[in-house]
């Protein structure tokens, strides 16, 4: 009884928390413009970015980008498309690297260098703030505020 | 002798210490490049009993009992990955456990070559970790797992850690959700520790092959497995028979305890629920051996946890319980007690409830610490190694910590 009422608590104070990430900039999910993607939903952009099916509904390889994971971007990507921590993902990541499966996905240095990947390769995919949106990219997965 | 096995370990951990580490880092598509990652796990665990040893699976000689030791579940694993190009990457593993000879020595667990056919078909060649059960080709990663060790009444019987052969794998959407299958053939190479008097058995050559069909939705996956193993070689029933006192050339009184040129299979339900924090799994298995010498047994485990900031608690309950045979043709009647013995030793009927947490202390490094209650009869005498000393009641807890890393 006491451990379900400290698993209510622990709910509540992630909850609570919830409202502060949002206050941050928006996050979307991009393509490079050329690549005939228009519109993604989440369970594709999971597939992709867990390495689990790295296919666009067109057919077209995709080609995940990560950020930087000492910026925040990153955490609240993974935080926002399945509700997990960075440390979750490196051991999810763990568990496919060391069985030789798919490799993570591609990890750039620099927000900048995510920007050039994207618009020089036609699958690629990556999550930027909103407002770094220009005419190389289309979005195709906004989340919830 | 013990001094020198932990001289080899800390050497091996010297040496990952000092090789230059990508980290997992990649590079631009098309350009062949080469990174180096690796694992490990220091661990120390005892139990509460002297009767049996404790060990993780078995294919470790020897296990643990009243003294903390570090054998069971410490491991060093070095992974080079030589991208040469987008579609084409060749693999090279190097595990260093407490294995079938009681040393640490070094052993290639991985050596392939892949290729991407297509995004949706893969193939690999080469030495290929295996897979019987779900999450069973990364069970020496301690990292990538939330427990201190797979559960041993589930995945302990499996001696088998690698082929020398190939597996193709293709994924494609249906419905909802992914369909993904993969098959594998190859070689068996490794060795089987017996209790009495350092006797292995040698899986040279067996045939391993298998398959299995897995579904993921959402927070949902799920897998129905196949594996089967002809065993090449004969197992050391002549030996171990004639160190208890039998006479020479034993299986030929009692031919259905061969298991030269027989089958075992393995079938295999998993289901794993990963939504947040949540995390729940469920794995059943069925394994059925041709040879009399080894009962079938079934097995299954549940585990459920729940993510609370930086710690992650779990919960869960396993039990294995196999089924005596009776052999067509007995041996002479003298031999029966002797053959009776032997076959005594295959037999599992326990269940263990175990309790743990898993504290991620920093990016790729996590402490977890975990009870294990087993539970059985005092017949219970599969899943261990030891002399089963007459007082053995079929209970033990076993206590572990361990500090997981990845870099």
């Amino acid at each position: 009884m006491g451990f379900t009422r400290y698993l209510l608590a622990a709910l509540l104070a992630l909850l609570s928390a919830l409202p502060a990430a949002s206050a941050m900039a928006d996050l979307v999910v991009v393509v490079n413009a050329e690549s005939g993607v228009e519109r993604l939903d989440r369970d594709e952009v999971i597939n992709i970015f867990l390495g689990r099916y790295r296919v666009f509904p067109s057919g077209l390889a995709a080609l995940p980008i990560d950020q930087p994971a000492n910026l925040p971007l990153k955490a609240r990507f993974y935080r926002k498309l399945v509700n997990k921590d960075l440390d979750e993902i490196n051991a999810y990541w763990a568990r496919l690297v060391f069985s030789g499966k798919t490799s993570p996905p591609r990890q750039a240095a620099s927000p900048a260098e995510v920007m050039a990947w994207l618009a020089a390769n036609r699958g690629a995919i990556g999550y930027i703030e909103r407002s770094m949106v220009d005419a190389r990219l289309r979005i195709v997965l906004e989340f919830a505020p | 002798m013990r001094y020198r096995r932990g001289l080899t370990l800390v050497l091996a951990w010297a040496l990952a210490a000092v090789l230059p580490c990508r980290g997992g880092e990649d590079v631009a598509a098309g350009s062949p490049s080469l990174s180096l990652k690796g694992f490990g796990t220091l661990g120390i665990a005892r139990s509460t009993n002297d009767s049996v040893q404790y060990v993780r699976d078995l294919s470790q000689p020897d296990g643990v009992n009243k003294h903390w030791s570090s054998q069971v579940d410490s491991i060093l694993g070095l992974q080079a990955n030589l991208h040469l190009s987008e579609l084409t990457e060749g693999v090279v593993q190097v595990v260093s456990r407490y294995s079938y000879d009681g040393t640490y020595t070094p052993t290639v667990a991985w050596a392939f070559l892949s290729h991407d056919f297509s995004p949706q078909i893969s193939v690999r060649a080469g030495r290929l970790g295996t897979e019987f059960y779900m999450l069973a080709d990364s069970r020496l990663v301690g990292y990538a797992n939330l427990t201190v060790r797979p559960p041993p009444d589930y995945y302990g019987s499996l001696v088998f850690s690698y082929i020398n052969g190939m597996d193709v794998s293709a994924t494609t959407p249906v419905g909802e959700g992914l369909l993904r299958g993969k098959f594998y053939a190859g070689l068996s190479e490794e060795k089987v520790p017996f209790n009495i008097n350092k006797l292995l058995w040698d899986l040279e050559d067996s045939l391993i092959v298998g398959g299995h069909v897995d579904y993921l939705h959402g927070p949902w996956q799920f897998r129905l497995g196949h594996a089967q193993i002809r065993f090449k070689n004969e197992i050391p029933l002549d030996a171990l028979a004639a160190s208890l006192g039998g006479p020479p050339g034993f299986l030929s009184y009692a031919p259905e305890l061969s298991a030269a040129g027989k089958w075992s299979q393995f079938n295999s339900l998993g289901v794993v629920y990963d939504n947040g924090p949540l995390q729940l799994q469920l794995m059943l298995s069925q394994t059925r051996h041709e040879s009399a010498i080894y009962e079938n047994s079934k097995a299954g485990y549940v585990i459920a946890a729940y993510r609370l900031g930086q710690v992650t608690p779990y919960l869960g309950y396993s039990k294995v319980k196999s089924s005596a045979k009776t052999l067509a043709s007995p041996p002479p009647a003298p031999l029966a007690p002797l053959a009776a013995g032997l076959m005594a030793q295959t037999h599992s009927d326990q269940h263990t409830l175990f309790l743990g947490g898993r504290w991620d202390i920093q990016p790729d490094l996590a402490l977890k610490a975990q009870v294990d209650w087993i539970r059985g009869t005092p017949s219970s005498l599969f899943p261990f190694h030891g002399d089963y000393a007459p007082a053995w009641n079929g209970n033990l807890t076993v206590f572990s910590l361990a500090l997981d890393f990845v870099f």
